[in-house]
């Protein structure tokens, strides 16, 4: 979904070309998401099938198509931007499986899985450290917003990891 | 590099509680470090920093720093290894209210010595960016300035370690980013620093090896990476991908 409005909101700012709108979308994302053309493609043909975005006269060099936003395309972007977040939580990392399944297997030592995990958690947090530092001085303030959500999010697990452990969690699911 | 701090087997039991004892701790820094003890209220990280810095003694096992067994000192020379060798800077600055910015960088060096050094403490000023205030007194001073006076003040005997309690702890965001930079560049210049916080975003962003501590026992000793990553090798955002 949320590449699908991505890019309906870049042809926001201008017509553009799928190449160009692939590039704008991966230089907004700070090359957090890597986006296949193809799919930039199909994305824009399906967009272009609903009415939300139309061509922009005909084929210019190479065959190259100019996208821009219809009416309806900026109703519904708009719409998508006033729609809070608000589906379930998605964890999606391994360690939530792992988690319960080594409570069952390790009859409820989970000590060595919650350190390695922690330390693996640090060093996400140093590494984020480092891109909210980058982001800055390259003067990207919106991509250092984005870098300090993950850093806190980081730190929540953190903090889950450091609960696990002081209450030493068993490995009973009653 | 060489080890700077040595703690074998440390013990401390306080009478009546449990809250900050320690239990079984052995570690070493190496000079030119920047560690990070890390771990929740109680669990005993401020109690190392304090037998490390030699103002508690440990019931049992040994503290040597810089090649010296703290155990063996009589108060009067643990008083001058701390005066020499150790640069303290606590969460709230502990600045004494009727000396000036100055006067208070000045009190470690003139207990060390009648030589004045007015100058040498100028030049720290200068350097941690607020020689402005020098002749001002704490009270008349932000919180981030306080906290610049008292690294000058752990700075001026030139000690061979920095011990910070957790030194943004009492600032604002901002002014607290500006004291930890400074940190960060006087462990560029060679410092050993060791740092104590419950903060786990601040431990990482500045030092490169972050011990945890919990009841009063090290649970993990980590050495992260420092090597840059490129974005996508950090962060991924996506949505909902496109079907083909």
């Amino acid at each position: 979904m949320s590449l699908k409005y991505g890019l309906l909101g870049l042809l926001v700012e201008e017509p553009l070309h799928g190449y160009e709108v692939k590039n704008r979308f991966e230089a907004m994302l700070g090359g957090t998401w890597e986006v296949n053309i193809g799919q930039v493609y199909t994305t824009l043909q399906r967009l272009e099938r609903d009415g939300l975005v139309r061509p922009a006269g005909e084929r210019g060099d190479r065959g190259k198509l100019l996208y821009e936003i219809s009416d309806s395309g900026r109703k519904a972007l708009n719409e998508w931007l006033a729609q809070p977040e608000s589906g379930p939580q998605e964890l999606r990392e391994d360690i939530y499986v792992k988690l319960l399944l080594a409570a069952r297997l390790a009859n409820g030592d989970l000590g060595p899985l919650l350190s390695r995990q922690k330390r693996a958690y640090l060093q996400r947090l140093r590494d984020l450290n480092q891109l909210e530092a980058r982001a800055k001085k390259d003067g990207r303030t919106d991509l250092a917003r984005l870098v300090r959500g993950a850093l806190l999010h980081t730190e929540a697990d953190i903090k889950w990891i450091d609960e696990l452990s002081e209450t030493g969690i068993s490995g009973e699911s009653e | 590099m060489s080890e700077l701090v040595r703690l074998s087997d440390i013990t401390k039991v306080y009478q009546g509680g449990v809250t900050g004892a320690v239990n079984g701790v052995s570690l070493t820094v190496e000079e030119g470090e920047f560690t990070a003890v890390m771990g929740p209220s109680g669990s005993g990280k401020s109690t190392l920093l304090n037998l490390i810095a030699g103002l508690d003694r440990p019931t049992s096992g040994s503290v040597s720093v810089a090649g010296s067994d703290l155990g063996r000192m009589s108060e009067a020379a643990l008083a001058r290894f701390r005066r020499d060798r150790v640069g303290f800077v606590f969460q709230f600055f502990h600045l004494l209210p009727n000396l000036t910015a100055l006067e208070n960088v000045l009190i470690p060096a003139q207990l060390k010595s009648t030589t004045s050094a007015e100058a040498s403490g100028r030049e720290l000023l200068d350097q941690l960016g607020i020689a402005e205030v020098a002749d001002r007194y704490p009270a008349k001073l932000s919180g981030g300035q306080q906290q610049r006076v008292a690294i000058a003040r752990a700075l001026i005997n030139k000690p061979s370690l920095l011990l910070a309690d957790e030194p943004t702890g009492a600032l604002d965001t901002r002014s607290g980013d500006q004291v930890m930079e400074l940190l960060m560049e006087l462990h560029r210049s060679g410092q050993t620093i060791l740092l104590v916080t419950h903060d786990a975003k601040l431990a990482t962003r500045y030092a490169a090896r972050v011990i945890s501590v919990l009841d009063g026992k090290i649970v993990d000793d980590a050495r992260l990476e420092t090597a840059e990553r490129a974005a996508a090798d950090v962060i991924r955002v996506r949505g909902e991908e496109a079907r083909p």
